[in-house]
């Protein structure tokens, strides 16, 4: 391709290698980098108040627990529906250091980054025991082997003195470079940690994708037979990719005990898986960024939920949860209109905008 | 001796509904594929549809019971007909979740109605003094209850050997493309299978609320112990849903009888179901009954 690597306007590729760029052109790399150096640069010039940063962060973090599932069920098309207890695992793991420790401990304040990479392989190793029936099943039973482990793990969870029976088990502030980060820095900490961990595993994603073992899930997605009889394993594909999902899970628990300096068992419940199922539906199974789009789309939408159920609450009567009543409902409704009318998700209008203006003036 | 005897009997009630639930869950699957995860929810608006018809309408209680079973068939209808019906021929993942929304929907509907958040119990209209035989005691609602599903799940027996619209259903779980080729409307057969299905679970979910009260988290939770039912049975057997209800009846109540309290464990009987589905899908994916149709992946 000795032609314009600026404004490419058609395939003009060469060679295999040259297909696998992450970055087909010079301008989307600028474009992509500007973008990433905005959200570096952005808490600079504005201040947002608490409750904004709470909502940024906790988008940050489904980020990555769909990074995650996006993996799980778009790529390798496993349905999870105990992903949230993943997450937990994660969570846990930090909670359990915490609990045994004391909740300010010099491991739990200190080695934060490396009690995430431990929260993460603790969840890669529940993902791949899960997974494990992989071997021998498809997607149906699949399916009811994740829900059993969210039924297990919010079990154990509440039935165990030591997880405090799902009451919370508070995590200490951490420490930085510069000290122990203030209660003021706190979510704005926490905010370049979640970008940081999303950017990064983005990456790896994308990388995974482009690698032999990506385009072994995809196949085996696909037709597990033909993948079986070009010499691929597709159980252990499967497994793998539970195990891969489990860790980003992990990861993304870790996260959440120290955003919010503690860990309960409500945060990781049933509702939330569907909840996490509903993101990656929204955003688009089976792309990267359909893993951004879902966990925006769907925590602004629970913003809105949020705020009409304060307005509604306050003209019926009290016993009308409406809160509680709103969130599956509307959660619920759009899981369904997506799949009936949309079921590549946000991503897909995000490919017919970005090819539409790509091609501008001209239809095609 | 008694204790053991009492717990068989309980666990032999409890069993025999959940042998009813899966029954309906295993009419949907067998017929047309579709792992239904909102079963749960139709068993709970099956109970409390027949509440709402005895206590606020003042409907007599064999007739609630009876019109709830009515309304349900259609309602279930009505979903398999605006949510499934487009989705035949999708890939099965998007048509487990849209299970897995409709779920959540009625969720929210159930939680905008009084039963989301509040207990109700039924009027008594049985004889509050419990039947004894030897010690081993059980109360009439209870017996009431098992009779009811013993008689429902012999009539949906007899439907599937006799009649035309059972042998059809049959003929289109067996193969899709040669029942239509005789003539059979394979979407019918679809929206029939969904309708008895909730018929069924309206069923269950009324002999359930009459028996433990109506509280939404106790028949959430017993809609989803459904699965190790399935999963036990194996998902396409009629035969496997009731022998396999009946078991996971007894473990629980042997469970929550011999375990509970022992060893420092309290509310086995929630989580059992779990460990042994996973256990069977290790070693045993087809279930006690199912066909080996598991393909080795």
């Amino acid at each position: 391709m000795a032609a314009n690597r600026w404004l490419a306007t058609g395939n003009y590729f060469t060679s295999y290698q040259e297909e696998q760029r992450i970055f087909f052109t010079h301008l989307d790399r600028s474009v992509f980098m500007v973008f990433i150096a905005l959200l570096f640069l952005w808490p600079y010039f504005f201040t947002l108040s608490n409750k904004y940063m709470l909502v940024i962060d906790n988008i940050l973090i489904a980020m990555v627990a769909i990074l995650g599932l996006n993996l799980v069920t778009g790529f390798a098309g496993l349905i999870s529906i105990g992903h949230a207890a993943f997450v937990g695992v994660g969570a846990y793991t930090v909670a359990s250091f915490a609990r045994v420790l004391g909740d300010s401990h010099v491991v739990v304040t200190h080695f934060w980054p490396l009690l995430i990479l431990l929260a993460g392989c603790t969840g890669a190793v529940f993902g791949a025991i899960v997974g494990l029936p992989a071997l021998r099943l498809k997607h149906l039973y699949l399916a009811i082997a994740t829900l059993s482990f969210q039924m297990i793990f919010t079990w154990t969870i509440n039935f165990m003195r030591f997880f405090d029976q799902g009451q919370t088990i508070s995590v200490g502030r951490v420490f930085w470079f510069f000290g122990k980060v203030a209660r003021k820095q706190h979510y704005l900490f926490w905010y370049y940690v979640a970008l940081i961990l999303v950017i990064g595993i983005g990456l790896m994603i994308r990388n995974l994708m482009r690698t032999k073992y990506g385009r072994c899930l995809v196949a085996v997605r696909d037709n597990d037979r033909a993948a079986d009889a070009m010499g691929m394993h597709p159980g252990l594909t499967k497994v793998y990719a539970f195990a891969v999902g489990g860790f980003i899970a992990g990861v993304a628990g870790a996260l959440h005990a120290y955003l919010y300096r503690g860990v309960g068992i409500e945060s990781f419940s049933l509702h939330e898986s569907i909840t996490y199922l509903a993101m990656a539906i929204v955003g688009g199974l089976g792309t990267l960024h359909g893993a951004f789009w879902g966990p925006v789309a769907i925590k602004m939408l629970d913003l809105q939920v949020e705020h009409l159920a304060e307005v509604a609450g306050e003209m019926l009567p009290a016993n009308m949860n409406l809160a509680t009543a709103l969130r599956p409902l509307t959660f619920g409704l759009v899981i369904v209109l997506f799949l009936m009318f949309e079921p590549r998700g946000i991503a897909n209008w995000w490919r017919i905008v970005r090819s539409y203006t790509k091609l501008w003036p001209f239809r095609y | 001796m008694t204790y053991f005897l009492q717990l068989v009997v309980s666990g032999v009630v409890v069993g025999s509904i959940y042998a009813l639930s899966a029954l309906g869950f295993v009419l949907i699957y067998k017929s047309s594929r579709v792992l239904n995860i909102a079963h749960g929810q139709i068993i709970a608006s099956g109970a409390f549809i027949t509440y709402a018809l005895k206590v606020f309408l003042g409907v007599p209680i064999v007739l609630s019971f009876l019109l709830s079973l009515v309304i349900t068939f259609f309602l279930a209808m009505s979903v398999e007909r605006i949510f499934l019906r487009r989705l035949i021929g999708e890939p099965i993942i998007s048509v487990i979740m849209v299970t897995i929304g409709l779920m959540s929907i009625i969720d929210g509907l159930i939680y905008l109605t009084p039963f989301g958040t509040e207990n109700f119990s039924f009027p008594r209209f049985l004889p509050q003094t419990p039947l004894s035989l030897g010690g081993v005691s059980i109360s009439w609602t209870q017996l009431v209850g098992v009779l009811i599903t013993a008689a429902l799940i012999g009539g949906f027996s007899y439907f599937f050997k006799k009649s035309t619209l059972g042998i059809s259903m049959r003929a289109v779980s067996d193969d899709q493309l040669a029942s239509m080729s005789i003539g059979i409307s394979v979407p019918k057969v679809f929206g029939l299978a969904w309708a008895a299905a909730g018929l069924s679970a309206a069923a269950a979910g009324g002999i359930i609320g009459n028996i433990t009260g109506l509280n939404f988290d106790t028949l959430h939770a017993f809609g989803i112990t459904v699965f190790p039912v399935v999963i036990l049975g194996g998902l396409d057997s009629i035969l496997g849903a009731v022998v396999a209800g009946i078991i996971m009846g007894l473990i629980q109540q042997f469970a929550s009888g011999y375990l509970d309290g022992n060893f420092g464990l309290n509310g086995t009987a929630d989580v059992l179901p779990y460990v042994i589905l996973l256990i069977i899908l290790l070693f045993k994916p087809h279930g006690l009954f199912g066909i080996h149709e598991i393909e080795r992946v």
